[in-house]
C-alpha cells in the first residue's frame, strides 16, 4: 500500500508536481532557478492555453483522458518546489495544489540548513527532497512509460507542423519541454531515457515526404510497437523463461513487490508447480504486503517476514527471485532498497539470485554505488507502515536540529552477489549484461 | 527461623515469576535483581559446609534460569556468584587463591599460564578458623563466612552497576572525529559508549531502526538531544550506505563461548554488510553478557520469537490465516564477523572470549 498523499492525483499517472531531481550545488541554483523558472512560467501559460483548448477538443480515446487529467492539474501544480540547498525541510506534499507563486514564495523561505551541518548530514544532501507520489518499481515504470509516451502521443497527433517546417525538427524541439517538464517530475530513470531516445530516434527517422496524418499515424503506431513488444511481451517471455527456473519443491524468496516477480510465481503456480514463496518486505514502502495478498489469494503458500529475519530463514532458501529498476553495463543492478542486503545474505549461503528484468530497463552506463543516484520516499502518512500495536509517540517521525530521517528508495546490488539476469533475450549472466544491445540486434 | 528462609524463598518466586513474564527488560535489569535476590538468599540461608550453600544457590539459580531460558545473563550472575563464594572460601581455607582441584586439565594449563588474574583480591588475608559440621554448633560455619561472602555479593552488584561507565572509559579512543558510525536499535551500552565519546569528538552516527521493534527511534532520539548528529535510516538501506560507514558499533544480548553472539534481528545483515565492505565491527557488552553456551548449529531453539502481529497485523484480517510470519527477535552473529569486544573489563578479540569464560566462572557450573 503506497503511503500516497492526500492527493486527488492518482499515482500511477502521476507525474505530479515536481521537486528537482539531482541538487546542484548553492550558488548555481540560484542562477538555474531564476531561467529555469521564467522557462517554466512560458510552458504553463502554453499549456494552459492548450488545456482549455482540449477541454472542448477532440477526444482520442482512452490516451486523452489520461493525458488529459494529468494536464490541468500539472498545470496547477507545476511549479516544482525550487529546492534550495537544505533537503532537511521537504516541503509538504498538500502544496500540489497550491499556486506557482505561492510555492514558490514558501520555498524561497524554506529554512537554510542548520548552523551544526555537519559533514555527515552534507554528505546525503544530493539526494533531494522527496517526492510527494510514491511509486512502486515494477509496477509503475511501463505506466510511466506509457504516460509519457502517451503524453507524447496525444501530443502528436494534435499536434499540427507550421508551414515551411518539416515534420520530424519541429516537432522534436516542440516535445522538448514536455520531456523536461516530465524529467522535472521525477529524476529522470533510465526507463523513461531509453523510451525516449528511441522517440526520438523514430521521429528523425521519419520521412520528410510523407503526408502529416500519414506520419504522425506512424509514429503512433511505432510507439504502440514498443509498448507492446519491449514491454508486454517482453513480460511474457520472462514469465516463460524463468518460470522453468522453478521446481517442484523449492523454497523461493523474494523481495517487496516486482510485478515481473509477481506474473513469474502465478504462471508457474498456474501450470501447477508446487513450491512456496517467502515474501521478505521492509520500510518505508512495505510493498511486500501487496504481493503477498495477490499471492496468497492464488493459492501459493507464503510466508511473511521483515527484512531483519532474513538470517534465520535463508538457509531454507533455494532460490531467491527479485525485480529490478534498471540493470547496467558491468552487470550491477539498480533496484528496491534492501534488494542488496538479500541479494548478499543469499550468496554468503550458496543461494542462486535471478533477476528477472526487461531489457528496456538496461543502461549503459556503469554505476558503482547507491549513493550517486538514488531517490528519497515520500513522506505520506507515516503510521501506515509501523505496526499498529507500537505507541505513536515512540516513533519518530520529525527532523529536528540533529537529527534527519533518510529513506533511500533504492540501491546498488554489486555483480558477483547476482547468478543470472532473466530477460527476454535470454538467460544472461551478470558480466555479459554489456551484450543487450547485440542481442536485441540494435542499438538502444 | 522458617520465617527468614520463608522471605527468601518468597523473593525467588517473585524474580521466577517476572521472567517467565518478561516483565524485566534489559538483560543488566535481570542481572541486577538476580544478584539482589541471591543476596537475599546467601545472607538468611542456613549452612554447615560449603556444600550445602552450594547446592542451595545452584538450585535457586536452577529455577531461575528454567523460568527465562533466553535472558542467558541471569545464568551468567549465578555462576560468576558461585565462582567468587568458592574463591573466598578457598581462601578462607587455605590462605591461597588458587583454585583446589589438581586435576590434570587443560583447563588448568590454560589458567597457568595467564599473565593476569581477573579475581578480586581475596576479603580475608588471614586464615579464619572454619570448621565444616561442627556438631556442636552448626552455625558457626555460616557466620564466620556469610560476612566475607556478602562483601563478594556486593562486588558483583558494584560491578553491574558501573558497567556503563566502564565501557565508556577509553570510548574516545575508538571514535576519530569526522567518523560515520552506524549502529542498530537501542542499546544502553552503545549509548552511553556514543554520548561519551561525543564530549571529546564530534561525529555522525547512522542509526538502523530494525523493524518491527523499532527500537532505533529511541536511539536517533537519545543521541540527537545529547547533540550528536544523527540520521535514521530504515534497515533496507544497511548495504546502500555502507560504503561511507566508517565503523559499525552494536550492542549484544549475549557473547558465546566461541566468541559468537546473540544481538538483535538486523545485526546479522550489519555484520555481513560490514564484512563486505571491510568495515570493522565492535561490539559493547558487560562481562555479565559471557556466557558458557555454544550455538553451532543455529537452530531456532536458540532464537527467541516476539509476536508476529508486529509484522503482519491483524489488520490485514483475511492474511492472517494463509499466511506464515515469522519474528526472531534475535540473531546469531559468528565471531568471525566481529572484530573486537569491548567490555568493562578490557577490549578482546573474539578468539580469547574462551578464556574469559575460563576465568570467570568455574567448570562446574556450566550446567546449573
Amino acid at each position: 500500500m503506497a503511503p500516497a498523499p492526500s492527493l486527488p492525483i492518482h499515482p500511477p499517472n502521476g507525474p505530479v508536481n515536481g521537486d528537482a531531481s539531482k541538487q546542484p550545488p548553492q550558488g548555481r541554483s540560484s542562477q538555474k532557478s531564476m531561467t529555469k523558472a521564467e522557462r517554466r512560467e512560458l510552458q504553463e501559460k502554453q499549456r494552459a492555453a492548450k488545456a482549455a483548448a482540449k477541454a472542448g477538443g477532440p477526444v482520442n480515446g482512452a490516451p486523452s483522458k489520461q493525458a488529459a487529467k494529468p494536464t490541468p492539474q500539472a498545470t496547477a501544480a507545476a511549479t516544482p518546489k525550487r529546492p534550495t540547498k537544505s533537503n532537511e525541510a521537504p516541503a509538504p506534499t498538500a502544496s500540489a495544489l497550491r499556486t506557482q507563486t505561492a510555492a514558490r514564495a514558501r520555498a524561497a523561505s524554506v529554512s537554510v540548513p542548520t548552523p551544526a551541518n555537519a559533514r555527515g548530514l552534507r554528505i546525503f544532501s544530493h539526494f533531494g527532497l522527496p517526492k510527494p507520489v510514491s511509486v512502486a518499481k515494477g509496477d509503475i515504470h511501463p505506466t510511466i512509460l506509457r504516460l509519457a509516451l502517451q503524453f507524447s502521443e496525444f501530443k502528436i497527433t494534435d499536434y499540427a507542423t507550421p508551414p515551411n517546417n518539416t515534420l520530424s525538427r519541429h516537432l522534436m524541439t516542440y516535445l522538448s519541454p514536455q520531456i523536461s517538464h516530465l524529467v522535472a517530475a521525477r529524476p529522470m530513470s533510465v526507463t523513461m531515457g531509453n523510451a525516449i531516445r528511441q522517440l526520438k530516434l523514430e521521429i528523425s527517422g521519419s520521412d520528410i515526404d510523407l503526408p502529416e496524418q500519414d506520419a504522425k499515424d506512424a509514429l503512433c503506431q511505432k510507439i504502440d510497437n514498443y509498448i507492446r513488444d519491449r514491454i508486454i511481451i517482453a513480460d511474457q517471455v520472462i514469465e516463460e523463461t524463468a518460470g522453468n527456473k522453478i521446481k517442484d519443491g523449492d523454497v523461493i524468496l523474494t523481495y517487496a513487490r516486482s510485478s515481473v516477480v509477481q506474473k513469474v510465481l502465478l504462471g508457474a503456480h498456474a501450470e501447477g508447480r508446487q513450491f512456496s514463496v517467502i515474501v521478505v518486505d521492509s520500510r518505508p514502502m512495505l510493498e511486500g504486503k501487496r504481493l503477498l495478498s495477490v499471492l496468497a489469494s492464488a493459492g501459493i503458500q507464503c510466508t511473511y517476514i521483515l527484512l531483519p529475519a532474513l538470517g534465520a530463514i535463508i538457509t531454507e532458501v533455494t532460490l531467491v527471485l527479485v525485480g529490478a529498476h534498471s540493470i547496467h553495463s558491468n552487470g550491477a543492478v539498480y533496484s528496491r532498497a534492501g534488494t542488496a542486503l538479500v541479494a548478499m545474505m543469499a550468496k554468503l549461503h550458496s543461494v542462486p539470485v535471478v533477476v528477472c528484468c526487461e531489457t528496456y530497463k538496461y543502461s549503459e552506463t556503469v554505476q558503482l554505488d547507491s549513493f550517486t543516484k538514488n531517490e528519497l520516499a515520500p513522506q505520506g502518512d507515516l503510521f501506515s507502515s509501523f505496526p499498529s500495536v507500537k505507541a505513536r509517540d515512540s516513533l519518530t517521525l520529525e527532523n529536528d536540529e540533529h537529527l534527519e530521517i533518510l529513506n533511500p528508495l533504492y540501491d546498488l546490488t554489486p555483480p558477483n552477489c547476482i547468478t543470472a539476469v532473466v530477460t527476454e533475450v535470454g538467460v544472461i549472466p551478470p558480466n555479459s549484461i554489456g551484450s543487450i544491445p547485440v542481442a536485441l540486434g540494435r542499438l538502444l | 527461623m522458617s520465617a527468614d528462609l520463608h522471605g527468601s524463598q518468597r523473593a525467588v518466586e517473585t524474580l521466577v515469576s517476572k521472567l517467565r513474564r518478561r516483565q524485566v527488560v534489559g538483560s543488566r535489569e535481570a542481572a541486577l535483581e538476580t544478584v539482589l535476590v541471591l543476596r537475599q538468599v546467601v545472607s538468611k540461608a542456613r549452612f554447615s559446609n560449603i556444600d550445602q550453600l552450594i547446592s542451595l544457590i545452584r538450585s535457586v539459580g536452577k529455577r531461575l534460569v528454567e523460568a527465562q531460558p533466553k535472558e542467558h545473563s541471569v545464568g551468567n550472575t549465578v555462576r560468576k556468584l558461585l565462582h567468587h563464594i568458592r574463591e573466598e572460601y578457598n581462601t578462607a581455607m587455605t590462605g591461597n587463591a588458587s583454585s583446589s582441584k589438581t586435576v590434570y586439565s587443560i583447563s588448568n594449563f590454560v589458567l597457568q599460564g595467564q599473565p593476569r588474574k581477573q579475581n578480586v583480591a581475596p576479603k580475608s588475608e588471614a586464615t579464619l578458623t572454619l570448621k565444616e559440621n561442627d556438631p556442636d554448633d552448626p552455625d558457626s560455619f555460616a557466620r564466620v563466612l556469610k560476612p566475607v561472602l556478602m562483601e563478594a555479593i556486593q562486588d558483583v552488584l558494584d560491578e553491574l552497576e558501573t558497567v556503563y561507565d566502564n565501557i565508556s572509559k577509553n570510548a574516545k579512543d575508538h571514535i576519530h572525529s569526522d567518523e560515520i558510525i552506524l549502529t542498530i536499535g537501542h542499546s544502553k551500552t552503545v549509548e552511553t559508549f556514543l554520548k561519551v565519546a561525543a564530549h571529546h569528538r564530534s561525529f555522525t552516527v547512522i542509526v538502523a531502526e530494525t523493524g518491527p521493534s523499532y527500537n532505533g527511534h529511541e536511539m536517533a532520539r537519545a543521541l540527537s538531544s545529547a547533540g550528536i548528529s544523527s540520521f535514521l535510516v530504515p534497515d533496507s538501506s544497511i548495504y546502500a550506505i555502507m560504503s561511507r560507514v566508517n565503523k559499525v558499533i552494536i550492542g549484544a544480548h549475549a557473547i558465546l563461548a566461541n566468541g559468537g553472539m546473540f544481538a538483535i534481528t538486523g545485526s546479522l545483515l550489519a555484520a555481513n554488510a560490514a564484512r563486505v565492505h571491510s568495515t570493522p565491527v565492535v561490539v559493547c557488552a558487560g562481562q555479565f553478557k559471557l556466557t558458557p553456551l555454544w550455538n553451532l548449529y543455529h537452530d531456532f531453539g536458540a532464537l527467541d520469537f516476539a509476536d508476529p502481529s508486529s509484522v503482519l497485523g491483524f489488520e490485514e484480517g483475511n492474511l492472517v490465516d494463509k499466511v506464515d510470519v515469522l519474528n526472531p527477535y534475535y540473531d546469531y552473529v559468528g565471531p568471525e564477523l566481529v572484530d573486537v569486544f569491548i567490555t568493562n573489563d578490557g577490549d578482546h578479540p573474539p578468539s580469547s572470549v574462551y578464556r574469559l569464560i575460563k576465568e570467570t566462572y568455574d567448570d562446574d557450573d556450566h550446567e546449573l
